[in-house]
């Protein structure tokens, strides 16, 4: 975190509240004497006064109230750690390493167009919010460069600067909006008066500066809105190098990113700044509109940081590939700055990356799980999800006719749904289907084990050692264990090969 | 204004220039003392939480893994040095140790498809990755606050400051390197 940047966004937000709050209560002013029509103070400080109100309103919204509005306007839904465990914990990884004061609450938006951004008035109040999309395409690792540009967001103050303006954008935008319908409305009944009464003449030179102002205004207000968060952009990604010490996770999720199709359909213009990427980029890339820095630019510098994962690294790449001189901060900011290593890539527990049809699959049970459908995985090998209209106790496999007692998921069950699912489409995929314990209970404790021997590669005759249950057993069948259906016993596999069959081919 | 009045003004300007400095840097290291504290409960915590996760591995694993008795043996044998060590040295030992065994364990994983496919495992796993990387992260988060110390400690003129009211220099916490050293190697013979 950066305190001078922390100190400049504070500076600017103040600046920004009072600019904004001028910038309503002249052209509210304005308004309200086009409006009336006729040249006199009192109509105008009305006009103000309802301005001012309004930018009142909008301001404490912005303070209080924010977070929820453009949440509710981008349809999030609030996950928890059962829901999705590795983006709970990727997003706590990071609040570990950036020291943040607390864990923000995390956002899942059902959109298939990856993107990600965070808000909040204070780093104690924050949320992270991803799309499914972003969900279903990136690795841990990228993931992890992702949350860590959005936690840095939060650190540096970015998100409360951010939510003012786009509070104060929005009522600009409004306001804006009020005073072209009042201005057909007023120029019409003004014309039928004019006949008869010369009042509307005094009007006329105002009228025409209250027009511009209104024009201008709100380009004004955008454009100063959307230039200044590029350089939040570059200093976030450089702390999300520093925190994850891994600056290609980044990258190539940014890569991925641009490479999609997608455009979130969720995302007012408003919130555009908020994104990781800018969800409207197509139409604007280096333009004054621009609210990021070019996706390719960004990718370059991370991926020219060879030497390490530090501030000073990142500040040497950006100079190395945009060839600015203006420096992103201040050099006392990085004074006793050492050298930081970056980590070797590749974490454990990120499986090999599914196909992408399989991960789409998951995200979107994800969604479903939020959405209150429920989960059942039939012995057939088929999931079954079942939306929250359906209301009958028990649902009878379509491809079995096996019958479940439908369970309504409390979050706990959807966790292990979900990771359970991730699992049979893996051995499913793997070629060999492992038959499923019916109530799935009895298979945790696995009471009995018997052992019998098989000739894999041929079609066999198994018998379960302990009921007598005879199982017949393709070639193709690849798996070790096997839970009896007719005693729940774990009946454990052991191929042989048959010595004499081996021998004979070999020449002596 | 006597010449004496002006050099007065002066003499107790800069007397309370240095009384400000003083104060600043003094509540700096206090601040910077108690991060250090805090960001060293914070590596405890997960260390606690590595702890918890082993039995529970080593519970699902077992069934599996008949044969690598030693490899799970190994694992517990290191968790319970480790939750025994009090020093800070003693404690990076330790969990360098225990880094280790977890590393051999996990490579040793690689052989057993089922146990790869186990849900409970899977789950473990994120949760023991996951683990891992919170003690990387706190660990850095601690070491950057240390480094941030020690430099206002040494560094003209803050260490004046420190000299004074006996603020010490940190201890990093080190456990990469070593586990980077102790780390499996697997042969393909």
């Amino acid at each position: 975190m950066f305190w001078s940047v922390i100190a400049a966004n504070r500076r600017k937000t103040v600046l920004l509240i009072v600019l904004m709050g001028l910038l309503l209560v002249l052209s509210g002013g304005m308004i309200g004497m086009a409006f009336t029509d006729v040249y006199h103070p009192l109509a105008g400080l009305i006009g103000a006064a309802l301005a001012g109100a309004v930018w009142i309103a909008m301001l404490l919204m912005s303070l209080f109230a924010s977070d929820t509005i453009l949440l509710g306007l981008s349809r999030a839904h609030e996950i928890d750690q059962r829901i999705y465990p590795q983006l709970f914990n990727v997003v706590e990884e990071m609040v570990i390493a950036g020291s943040l004061p607390a864990m923000p609450r995390i956002f899942v938006v059902d959109d298939p167009a990856p993107n990600a951004f965070a808000m909040g008035k204070s780093p104690e109040k924050s949320c992270i919010c991803v799309t499914a999309g972003l969900l279903a395409m990136c690795t841990r690792d990228e993931l992890q460069g992702v949350v860590a540009h959005e936690i840095s967001h939060i650190l540096n103050r970015d998100v409360l600067y951010m939510t003012v303006a786009a509070t104060m954008l929005g009522s600009i935008l409004l306001l804006s909006d009020v005073f072209a319908r009042s201005f057909r409305y007023s120029s019409t009944v003004r014309l039928a008066s004019r006949s008869r009464r010369a009042g509307g003449r005094a009007a006329g030179p105002l009228l025409i500066v209250s027009l511009v102002l209104a024009v201008i205004g709100p380009i004004l207000a955008r454009v100063l809105y959307f230039s200044i968060s590029r350089r939040r952009e570059y200093l976030a990604d450089a702390t999300s190098a520093r925190l994850t010490r891994y600056p290609e996770g980044l990258a190539s999720a940014l890569q991925k990113i641009g490479e999609s199709t997608d455009t979130l359909t969720s995302a007012p213009s408003a919130t555009a700044p908020f994104y990781i990427v800018n969800p409207y980029r197509r139409h604007l890339d280096n333009s004054a509109f621009a609210t990021h820095p070019p996706l390719k630019e960004r990718i370059r510098i991370l991926r020219a940081m060879s030497r390490g994962a530090g501030y000073l690294d990142y500040f040497r790449a950006y100079v190395e590939v945009t060839h600015r001189r203006k420096k992103l901060l201040p050099a006392s900011e990085l004074r006793g700055e050492g050298r930081v290593e970056i980590r070797e890539g590749g974490q454990a527990s990120d499986p090999v990356q599914p196909a992408r049809s399989e991960s789409a699959r998951r995200s979107g049970d994800i969604i479903r799980a939020l959405n209150g459908f429920a989960f059942i995985t039939c012995s057939c090998g088929l999931k079954i999800k079942l939306p929250p209209e359906y209301r009958e106790g028990r649902f009878v496999c379509p491809r079995c006719k096996r019958a479940h007692p439908v369970n309504r998921p409390d979050g706990k069950t959807v966790g292990s749904v979900l990771s359970a699912s991730a699992v049979m489409s893996r051995q499913a995929s793997a070629g060999g289907k492992e038959p499923r314990n019916r109530g799935g209970r009895e298979g945790r404790d696995e009471p009995v084990t018997r052992e019998v021997r098989y000739l894999p590669g041929t079609w066999q005759k198994i018998t379960c050692t302990g009921c007598g249950h005879a199982y017949e057993v393709s070639p193709r069948f690849r798996a070790r264990r096997l839970t009896c259906s007719g005693c729940g016993a774990t009946i454990r596999l052991t191929p042989v090969h048959e010595p004499d069959d081996r021998s004979s081919g070999v020449p002596a | 204004m006597s010449a004496g009045t002006v050099v007065f003004i002066i003499l107790a300007g800069a007397v309370l220039a240095v009384l400000l400095y003083l104060v600043v840097t003094y509540n700096a290291l206090v601040a910077l003392k108690n991060q250090i504290k805090n960001a060293w409960s914070q590596i405890e915590v997960q260390l606690k939480r590595r702890h918890d996760l082993i039995p529970n591995l080593v519970e699902v694993a077992k069934g599996y893994m008949a044969h690598e008795r030693q490899t799970l043996e190994n694992v517990t044998r290191a968790r319970a040095q480790a939750s025994g060590a009090k020093t800070v040295p003693d404690i990076s030992r330790a969990e360098t140790a225990l880094s280790g065994a977890l590393g051999q364990f996990l490579a040793v994983v690689e052989n057993y498809p089922d146990l790869k496919a186990n849900q409970n495992f899977l789950a473990l796993q994120e949760e023991l990755t996951s683990t891992e990387n919170r003690i990387a992260f706190s660990r850095q988060a601690y070491n950057d606050q240390v480094l941030f110390m020690n430099n206002k400690v040494e560094m003209f003129p803050s260490n004046i400051v420190a000299g004074m009211f006996h603020f010490r220099k940190g201890q990093f916490f080190e456990l990469e390197e070593q586990s980077e050293r102790t780390a499996p190697r697997v042969s393909f013979g």
